[in-house]
């Protein structure tokens, strides 16, 4: 009898592992364990509703259980379910309950409201385990009930996939709500629109320095445009000072950034510190060279050129110099984007037909993808910080307003509503 | 043919004035713009001169191997003005595009007689209509036109550029000028903006060879963002594919 028993249990096991294939694997990390998750689809996540302790929170923990939600959903990383209704019982989860879901993860814990101080106190847990994977405090006032919940829905997507998340970051783009161009940012989720322009010209090309403390973009202020370099904290701004035209600048690293220069004749890109001083220049060839995006380690710069005679993406080793030809799918690719997980880039085709898409291709050249099809102009694509999304530019409502979408080109949703015309959007990797 | 005629009549002075064979016969922006849009001519201006002028104005910076490529008939009545007074150069210059190529024969005699008018020809009577010409250039620069993802001058560019240079060095006004390349909005907006600059930059270079000083000119590229006419038409692309120009006090 115990021998059956035994094989029953090794043959549950089995078949678990063949029809759930996609379970988390852990691995230690600080004092909590990091979670990474395997294979293409997403994590399944029973989100339970936020118990109130103290005084009358309902208003609060409803808010927090909203913003934890559409946050989690946000990323396209998890696929939400309900909690079954007994999931809480006397002697505390019952994970056989939640077994029946078919999730892997289940996330919930309390909301204290105390004279206008909010505490969240959450839990996770690996439901096939049972195991505690983490669980954290956070404290703030009513206020700041949307910072509160997205550290929280940081914190569990960092531990699950072992990445940088989007929450805490801002996406700068341009939009021409006043009848003008000007810069503006928000939060990674079209939430908390700032305008940080007011040039009353043309302002493009924005880009935060991973930091956030400088923001770069090309403006028409003087007639012509040139590279800005404006520290946030401070409000001061530094200029490259060159005669010529400068277009779309982007960071190396906190303190250089690069862009585009044609004030020796030829237009070529130049490597910059934040204070506008030139350190050196970076491509040398006739013709049209452009938009640099670089890998995470700052070594390796794509960028658009003209030199073979149609516009294609090309990679320059800093170090070494060489220069690879990363696109031959097609005769017009311009607007590459570097992943910051490092392992491909975005960039706009237009294509045959004349349509304008978007498709990732890996860094070394392999798995082509095609993101966007059938919806208008589609371009000027940038990575969420930890690579997961990419948040872009499209017509397929008419104006141009800017969408997000997973790596993988799922999930194509509006990013904010806002009058005018929305585009070149530049996601940061800043963290507040 | 009128385009083919026009290309002759012009052929001698770009040659001389330092383009390639290549580059002068190349009709790149003549194809964007419809037949009806050629350069009419104007009443009977003076031709001759006109090339005389190019040749005195612009000739000294030319590089010595360009003139080789002319051919002997067409460079012959050209050279044989190079010595014309420097005062006329640029009148005829202007007049040059503007002959009408309505018969392909007397293009050279048509050149001769004119020589005695040039002197008396103003800088109104120079076209401001036709190819360079519309709503959004009245004058008395007028606006030269690109293919897609080109900033190559085609034969009707060039031959506004003299019509233009001829308006400059006549009025021997202290004006700057300033040069705007535009783009239509088929490509994306970074790559537009640096589309239109090479063509602002080639008419200004373009200009700089027919002798107008480089310090009266500038080049600035608004790329995709101030676009002429509405739509999303092939006639409204071509619009917006121009370098435009504007006289600066």
């Amino acid at each position: 009898m115990r021998c059956f028993r035994d094989l029953v249990l090794a043959l549950i096991t089995v078949c678990c592992f063949l029809f759930f294939p996609l379970h988390l694997v852990a691995a230690p990390e600080g004092e909590f364990i990091i979670i990474s998750k395997k294979g293409a689809d997403n994590i399944a996540l029973v989100l339970d509703k936020l118990e109130i302790q103290g005084d009358d929170g309902s208003k609060i923990a409803h808010n927090l259980g909203v913003i934890i939600h559409d946050g989690l959903d946000f990323t396209s990383l998890f696929t939400l379910k309900e909690p079954p209704l007994h999931v809480k019982g006397k002697s505390g989860i019952d994970f056989r309950e939640l077994g029946l879901t078919a999730a892997e993860v289940y996330a919930g814990g309390t909301v204290t409201l105390q004279a206008g101080a909010v505490t969240l106190s959450m839990k996770v847990y690996e439901i096939a385990s049972s195991k505690l994977l983490f669980s954290k405090t956070y404290g703030g006032n009513e206020a700041q009930f949307r910072t509160l919940g997205h550290a929280f829905c940081a914190d569990l997507v960092e531990r699950l996939t072992g990445r940088r998340s989007a929450f805490g970051s801002k996406i700068v783009f341009v939009s021409t709500t006043t009848g003008f161009k000007e810069i503006y940012q928000c939060d990674f989720d079209g939430q908390g629109v700032e305008q940080l322009t007011h040039s009353r010209t043309i302002s493009l090309t924005p880009a935060l320095s991973p930091d956030g403390k400088y923001l770069a973009y090309t403006d028409y202020s003087t007639g012509r445009p040139a590279l800005y370099i404006r520290n946030l904290h401070d409000g001061t701004t530094a200029t490259a000072g060159k005669s010529g035209i400068s277009i779309d600048p982007a960071w190396r690293n906190n303190s250089e950034l690069a862009t585009t220069l044609s004030f020796e004749g030829d237009q070529e890109i130049y490597l910059f510190k934040s204070n506008g001083a030139l350190y050196r220049r970076v491509t040398k060839s006739s013709g049209i060279d452009l938009s640099p995006t670089f890998s995470p380690d700052g070594n390796k710069m794509a960028f658009v050129s003209e030199r073979n005679g149609r516009p294609q993406i090309f990679i320059q080793d800093l170090l070494s110099g060489e220069v690879k030809r990363l696109t031959f799918n097609g005769e017009y690719n311009t607007q590459p984007s570097w992943s910051p997980a490092g392992d491909k880039i975005a960039y706009t085709t237009c294509e045959n037909n004349g349509e304008f898409n978007i498709f990732a291709i890996g860094s070394d050249g392999s798995g082509l993808r095609q993101l966007t099809l059938n919806s208008g102009k589609n371009e000027s694509p940038s990575w969420s910080p930890d690579g997961e999304l990419i948040v872009f530019t499209s017509s397929r409502e008419g104006g141009k307003k800017l969408y997000t979408m997973s790596s993988t080109g799922k999930n194509q949703r509006r990013l904010l509503l806002m009058k005018g015309e929305q585009m070149q959007p530049s996601w940061s990797l800043f963290r507040k | 043919m009128k385009k083919k005629i026009n290309g002759i009549l012009v052929l001698p002075l770009l040659v001389l004035a330092g383009c390639s064979s290549e580059a002068a016969l190349t009709n790149a922006g003549g194809s964007t713009v419809p037949e009806n849009n050629v350069v009419s001519a104007v009443a009977p201006t003076p031709s001759a001169p006109v090339q005389s002028a190019s040749v005195s104005s612009s000739g000294a910076a030319l590089p010595a191997p360009s003139v080789k490529v002319v051919s002997p008939e067409v460079a012959a009545p050209a050279q044989s003005k190079v010595a014309a007074p420097p005062a006329q150069a640029p009148v005829s210059l202007s007049a040059l595009p503007t002959t009408p190529a309505a018969a392909p024969a007397p293009i050279t005699p048509a050149l001769a007689p004119v020589a005695p008018a040039a002197s008396s020809a103003s800088p109104s009577l120079i076209s401001q209509s036709g190819y360079g010409f519309d709503q959004w250039q009245k004058g008395p620069l007028g606006d030269v036109f690109f293919d897609f993802d080109s900033s190559v001058l085609g034969d009707n560019a060039k031959e506004q550029l003299i019509q233009n240079v001829g308006w400059l060095l006549a009025t021997k006004s202290s004006d700057s000028v300033l040069v705007e390349g535009h783009c239509d909005s088929r490509g994306t907006s970074e790559y537009n903006l640096a589309l239109g600059e090479r063509r602002s930059t080639s008419v200004k270079e373009y200009l700089v060879r027919l002798g107008v000083p480089a310090s009266r000119l500038e080049a600035v590229s608004f790329g995709e963002e101030r676009p002429f006419a509405e739509g999303k038409s092939e006639e409204a692309m071509a619009k917006n594919r121009r370098a435009h120009f504007i006289l600066q006090k």
